[in-house]
């Protein structure tokens, strides 16, 4: 048996002008590289009037660095064999770069280019609010989108940085100019706050030093933060969207839940698996799918983020089924609560999540992102070396009550987008 | 630039007595282990009144076998921590699972178990009915399956690639439990299959299991070959969709070359060239993709100058000649008359003058790429095997790769003319019935 400690642990190393380095060593036998920047950029930051702006910088970012135009520099990334990809949350914006673990200070490069110095050019900034426009327009009218906005603009108060999707408005997408970009990376990536995490074969010392040539020139003055208003009860606990002529109906029940920080997570965690998360094995699946044939997917999500997060149970099914299919769903969430899980369920699903984790090394971009989850949420170095033995210390009662805050069914809301009249 | 050349992992292949056909891939330092097991039947081996059946059968096999009830598999697999799965194409349908590598027992049982004995049970297939059906609504939603869902069944007037592999709403509806059981018992066997095994092992000792699971197993599945040959088509042919949504949609399809064919590599060039990545060797880290590419020619003559959001192209090589496809996503207020415009003027712009040759040579340089690293980790060393081993052999990916690299800027342009004439040619419209909720 391979000894797995390797990509399982990671360092905390020094800080670079306010930019933290992290390092994971890749699974054994790894021919790749990755390496992710994150920082303080997600849509959660758009100012007002400018919403949108944070992914359109974003999808910007990785398109034109440096030296390189868009065309030049996807011909440079093709030639070392590599790829450029990013992410935007509420909280937070991801830049990755992946390739041959033998060009990994090339690499390095093209990341710091692509964070410090984007070009933001005109035309590829008239290009990217073409597709954000197109991507708004979408998001109302696909049921699948539309019930998530829904949900999410039920659960958060106005200004809360998890209430929205980040493509902002049509009138805001229309006045966000380069100027507007320019300032929104100027706070949000090349300030404090933001970390290099590295997955590769180097050593820690090194890679600092290969870092520190790349990303010199960052603002040492601490990040921004983001505002957080407090989240009260919903308004409204039912929100229906008649989307006529679609074949399907969207169904989502949720609400707030708990911090990625909290004490009662790996609890939590495993009351989202047996709700949903953990697909086949999962109640949901089992009911609406397996037993109740009501629907294709059936499974909740918990999204635990630094600030807070929100739960989501959800099916997708006939425009006659639908009713069926929102009972079961507030049943089974209730059901974790109000009924204690039996030890032979809870330790199955336990030893399922546990026996998942060499899954998550199979290559190095698959263990680069346990690195990018761990240290986003400044947690410890052999964070997922002792993840097992946090499972296995939740008993069935620590289960039930860590639902009961992170899966509470008593202040959900259900939405449903799709042909429901 | 990455090193040169497909590099799949060492491997051993070997066929048992009663015809199944073995892959052995070992990765020393994998946690993992992968098994694959890939049929040599699809949705082109159904026939009108019961398409959508090897779909139906893929679910079926999740739904009980003598050594595995209702659920078990699922449970066996997930239990100790692995992810299961399975998908059908018009050619094929592959079942998948990935377990730690100390496990790897639990899905050749599986296999094994369920290869020529699933059960079918009627009670099961019409639980599994509502959920097909569901499936497919949940496609429905989207205008780009409904078009390309449209677009094959005006290519295809005899030959079974016209129908999706969901299959008919109405064979949907109407298949019994009988007729799925007599598709299943007719080509579901281990003359139709090929098993790979990639990941922590060590090759002895598993072929040994292999041989002991699987050769009690009698020979069979019946002849999978299809004798439906489609004629060349005459003229266009066309439609016009609508239905909800926002955006207008286009997909332009033209008959492609068969695998095999010896104009596939240029075909797969000219994809490259005009879409920006070629399924079968594109970058990234995860499962292959059909991706934009900023200097491919539709992205510059579409996206780049404001008429589409999107614009790709697609060629997939089949088993029997298919369709060489380009879909455009309009920008929001550009009608569908001046995108297609601009999707000719591209296409006929590339038969007439063919590629320059550094554009072959970006092209050559992304394929490159695109099969560098594309061999990490035991699931998708398991899945790229297997599909080129169901497709032709393992080596087949090796001989095409290089046979692409070989291909001139004047072999793409002749492709070009030959693929690019209006006889064959399908047209699908999408436009949107109206603003439907946009805040």
């Amino acid at each position: 048996m391979t000894d797995p400690a390797g990509p399982l642990t990671f360092q905390y190393g020094t800080e670079i002008d306010g930019l933290r380095v992290v390092h994971q060593p890749p699974p054994p036998g790894s021919a790749s590289f990755s390496a992710t920047y994150v920082g303080p950029a997600g849509w959660g930051f758009d100012p007002s009037g400018s919403e949108g702006v944070a992914r359109l910088v974003n999808q910007l970012v990785t398109s034109a660095a440096g030296r390189f135009d868009r065309v030049a520099l996807a011909r440079h990334l093709d030639r070392l064999g590599a790829t450029l990809s990013r992410q935007a949350a509420p909280e937070s914006g991801e830049v990755t770069v992946w390739g041959p673990a033998a060009e990994w200070e090339r690499l390095l490069g093209i990341l710091s280019d692509a964070v410090l110095r984007p070009r933001f050019d005109p035309s590829d900034i008239a290009r990217a609010r073409r597709q954000a426009r197109e991507r708004q327009l979408r998001e109302q009218t696909q049921p699948a989108s539309r019930a998530v906005v829904e949900l999410l603009r039920a659960i958060f108060p106005k200004g809360h940085p998890y209430r929205e999707s980040g493509l902002g408005n049509p009138r805001s997408l229309g006045r966000i100019d380069r100027h507007d970009m320019l300032r929104f990376h100027r706070t949000h990536y090349s300030s404090g706050g933001a970390l290099l995490v590295i997955t590769g074969a180097a050593r820690l010392g090194t890679v600092e030093r290969v870092a520190r040539r790349w990303f010199r020139g960052f603002d040492s003055r601490s990040g921004p933060v983001l505002a957080v208003p407090p989240v009260g009860r919903p308004a409204t606990r039912e929100r229906t969207i008649d989307l006529p002529g679609r074949s399907q109906v969207e169904v989502r029940l949720g609400g707030v839940s708990i911090p990625r920080s909290h004490p009662e997570y790996p609890a939590a965690f495993l009351a989202n698996e047996i709700l949903g998360g953990r697909a086949m094995l999962s109640r949901l699946f089992q009911r609406v799918r397996e037993q109740g044939g009501l629907a294709y997917h059936a499974s909740s999500e918990l999204e635990a983020m630094r600030y807070g997060g929100h739960w989501t149970a959800q099916a997708g099914t006939g425009p006659d089924r639908w009713r069926k299919v929102v009972t079961m769903l507030r049943e089974e969430v209730e059901r974790l609560t109000k009924t204690t899980l039996p030890a032979s369920d809870l330790r199955l699903i336990r030893e399922s999540a546990i026996g998942q984790i060499p899954l998550a090394l199979e290559s190095t971009s698959d263990a680069h992102e346990l690195a990018v989850e761990a240290a986003y949420h400044g947690l410890p170095e052999d964070y997922w070396l002792k993840w097992p033995a946090q499972l296995r210390a939740v008993g069935p009662e620590d289960l039930r009550h860590a639902a009961s805050v992170a899966l509470d069914a008593r202040t959900a809301v259900t939405v449903l987008a799709g042909p429901v009249r | 630039m990455p090193r040169d050349g497909v590099r799949q992992p060492p491997h051993r292949t070997f066929e048992l007595p009663n015809g199944l056909r073995v892959v052995l891939a070992p990765i020393p330092h994998s946690p993992t282990a992968s098994v694959w097991v890939w049929y040599r039947v699809g949705s082109k081996n159904e026939r009108p009144g019961i398409t959508g059946a090897s779909h139906w059968v893929e679910h079926m096999l999740f739904e009980g076998s003598p050594r595995y009830g209702k659920g078990e598999i699922d449970r066996a697999i997930v239990r100790v921590g692995g992810e299961l799965n399975a998908f059908t194409d018009t050619d094929f349908t592959a079942y998948f699972s990935t377990v730690p590598r100390e496990h790897l027992s639990v899905p050749l049982d599986i296999e094994s178990d369920r290869m020529t004995r699933a059960l079918i049970a009627d009670e099961e297939v019409e639980r599994e009915r509502t959920i097909i059906h569901s499936e497919r609504e949940g496609n429905e939603n989207w205008p780009e399956f409904r078009v390309e869902e449209e677009l094959y069944q005006l290519a295809f007037r005899i030959h079974p690639y016209r129908w999706d592999a969901l299959g008919h709403r109405e064979d949907i509806a109407r298949m019994t439990p009988a007729e799925l059981r007599e598709y299943y018992h007719r080509f579901y066997g281990t003359r139709n299959a090929t098993l790979v095994v990639a990941g922590g092992f060590e090759i002895d000792a598993i072929r040994a299991e292999v041989t002991e699971r699987f050769s009690p197993l009698p020979a069979t599945g019946e002849d999978v070959a299809v004798r439906e040959v489609e004629p060349p088509g005459r003229g266009e042919r066309r439609a016009e969709l609508s239905g909800p949504g926002t955006t207008p949609y286009i997909q332009i399809g033209w008959r492609s070359p068969a695998l095999g064919d010896r104009a596939t590599p240029a075909t797969m060039v000219l994809d490259t060239l005009l879409g920006g990545e070629t399924r079968m060797f594109s970058a990234g880290a995860g499962w292959w993709r059909s991706a934009e590419h900023p200097s491919a020619r539709l992205y510059r003559a579409l996206v780049d100058t404001g008429l589409a959001v999107r614009a790709t192209s697609e060629f997939r090589p089949k088993f029997f000649p298919s369709l060489f496809t380009v879909q455009a996503l309009a920008t929001p207020g550009v009608g569908l008359d001046r995108l297609e415009r601009e999707i000719e003027r591209t296409v006929a712009s590339v038969a007439r003058r063919g590629p320059t040759r550094s554009e072959v040579e970006e092209v050559r340089t992304r394929i490159r790429r695109g099969a560098a690293l594309a061999y990490e980790g035991a699931s998708r060393t398991g899945f790229r095997l297997g599909y080129f081993s169901v497709l032709r052999s393992p080596a087949y990916e090796g001989e095409l790769y290089r046979a692409i690299l070989r291909v001139t800027p004047q072999a793409v342009r002749e492709q070009a003319r030959a693929l690019f004439t209006d006889d064959g040619k399908v047209t699908v419209r999408y436009t949107p019935t109206g603003k439907e909720n946009d805040d």
